[in-house]
């Protein structure tokens, strides 16, 4: 059978598969740019925190996804747990260490001016830090979901959903005539999908970043 | 602020774009330097280094101890002493060891000279393709390109050792690239006139400038590639991978916590000697400047 008439015969799997694969990156990526931000406003102005902040994001970052996936298992058994747990906390790594550099990164004297004017922390972080620093945290947001991408197809392993199980189900059957066409569409629909996720960042960096500091 | 260095792999991208805003700041921040900071290295190396010398190795220590005590007083069936015969752990422990250096060594050898190459004046023209193929590539999941290297080329650890250098040469060269690029025009311009020959320039000026990025880039290199010699297993490679497939194909968890531990372990502890090497072989005029940022 030909790759072709392979996706042919299996588009409803692919398709049912490719929106897994998809929904799960994108849930986790929501809840880790919720948690990613979050975490790097409380700490960035504290040297101490922030620092201990992006040391601790880049040294669990060298953790290999599937270590981790499997210190995950014995706590909260195979399935979409592991998979949420594991792609929401590499999520958040290049985020918080991103947002951490884009607030610190802002200009203290725009700060000044609106402490002068009378704005609140609030109002100063929402309507002037946060804006300022957002093309680093978008490009946080970029980095982890193609990290994430590759690293749900390994979560497939841990029962996880999405291509991945494509790919290891073409490796079971190594030697088949599917071996190749099942690996293949897998690993072609995952990067097929972050280039997807990847322009429409861009299209949201157009859309959200504000004209002033538009490159 | 679109990065055309846009962050390609995991470690970099995050440091790519710390970087790139750190130089922004320097830039803006500080003009010029003070004479303070000519006595300062010493005391910031010290206060940069020790913290970093001590803290992973002491943590990694304590966990393998603590894995072991727990280890030797878990409840082990057949099937988990299976998986740990004929001193598994440790060949295991080993080719994962292997692979990662082997598969390192060539990323280096490949990347490095690529990179240099590509920062020459003549091939300048087709370094932003490489750049962006760099990037395009790392839109790859590391699991299917080492699967369809396994189907390709056959089972075993070479396929495993090919996909790892495909898979981190592209950061590394990214880095290379970047790093030598960003040099001041002036310093090389400045090298020439004094009489430097291209080598002269490139050998005594511009790798020495380069080379925080370069380490950087090797770092880097280690680190993902540890991390992808854990998916060896899946195409017959072997490494600790093996370890972690066993204990969740047999649901047995010893196995499974003690692979997953040893690589973590082994990932921390890898990370840590790139961090060392970072440090040492920093080229001193840097040392300054690298230290404040």
């Amino acid at each position: 059978m030909s790759f072709w008439e392979y996706l042919g015969n299996r588009h409803q799997q692919l398709l049912t598969d490719g929106f897994q694969h998809a929904s799960a990156v994108f849930q986790c990526m929501v809840l880790a740019t919720l948690i990613g931000v979050l975490l790097a406003v409380a700490t960035y102005r504290s040297e101490w925190a922030g620092n201990l902040a992006t040391t601790t994001t880049a040294t669990i970052l060298t953790v290999p996804s599937l270590a981790l996936l499997g210190l995950l298992i014995p706590v909260v058994g195979l399935g979409v747990a592991p998979t949420v747990i594991a792609l929401t906390l590499y999520g958040l790594l290049p985020i918080v260490r991103n947002a951490i550099v884009g607030l610190r990164g802002v200009d203290p004297t725009l700060v000044d001016a609106a402490n002068g004017i009378g704005m609140s922390r609030l109002t100063r972080l929402v309507r002037v830090e946060l804006p300022l620093a957002w093309p680093p945290i978008l490009t946080g947001i970029r980095v982890s979901t193609q990290m994430l991408m590759g690293i749900a197809a390994i979560a497939a392993y841990a029962s996880g959903p999405g291509l991945g199980n494509l790919i290891f189900r073409g490796i079971a059957s190594l030697g088949s005539a599917n071996a190749l066409n099942q690996v293949l569409a897998g690993t072609l629909g995952i990067v097929i999908l972050a280039l997807l996720f990847d322009a429409a960042y861009i299209l949201i960096g157009r859309l959200t970043i504000p004209r002033g500091i538009r490159a | 602020m679109s990065a055309p260095g846009q962050p390609s792999s995991t470690g970099s991208t995050a440091v790519g774009a710390e970087t790139e805003q750190g130089a922004a700041k320097n830039g803006a921040a500080q003009p010029e330097r003070t004479p303070g900071d000519l006595v300062a290295p010493e005391s910031v190396r010290a206060r940069l280094t020790w913290p970093r010398l001590l803290v992973i190795p002491g943590l990694v220590a304590i966990a393998l101890l603590l894995l072991w005590l727990w280890f030797r007083g878990a409840q082990l069936d057949d099937v988990a002493r299976n998986s740990l015969a004929d001193g598994n752990v440790w060949v295991r422990t080993r080719q994962h060891i292997e692979m990662t250096a082997i598969s390192t060594f060539f990323v280096l050898i490949i990347a490095i000279p690529l990179g240099i190459a590509l920062t020459r004046r003549r091939l300048r023209p087709a370094t932003p393709v490489v750049v962006a193929v760099a990037n395009l590539g790392q839109a790859i999941p590391a699991l299917g390109l080492l699967m369809l290297l396994v189907i390709w080329l056959g089972i075993g650890q070479r396929s495993a050792i090919i996909g790892m250098v495909i898979y981190a040469v592209l950061p590394v060269l990214a880095n290379t690239i970047a790093g030598l690029r960003g040099i001041d025009p002036q310093l090389t311009e400045a090298a020439r006139g004094m009489g430097m020959s291209p080598i002269a320039v490139l050998t005594r000026v511009e790798l020495p400038l380069a080379v925080p990025l370069i380490l950087a880039g090797v770092r880097n290199a280690l680190v993902l590639n540890v991390g992808t010699a854990t998916l060896a297993t899946f195409g017959g490679g072997g490494g600790l991978g093996d370890l972690i497939a066993d204990g969740i194909t047999n649901q047995r968890m010893p196995i499974l916590v003690l692979g997953s531990m040893l690589t973590v372990a082994l990932a921390l502890l890898i990370d840590w000697l790139g961090s060392l090497a970072e440090l040492l072989l920093r080229p001193r005029g840097l040392e300054t400047v690298e230290g404040k940022s």
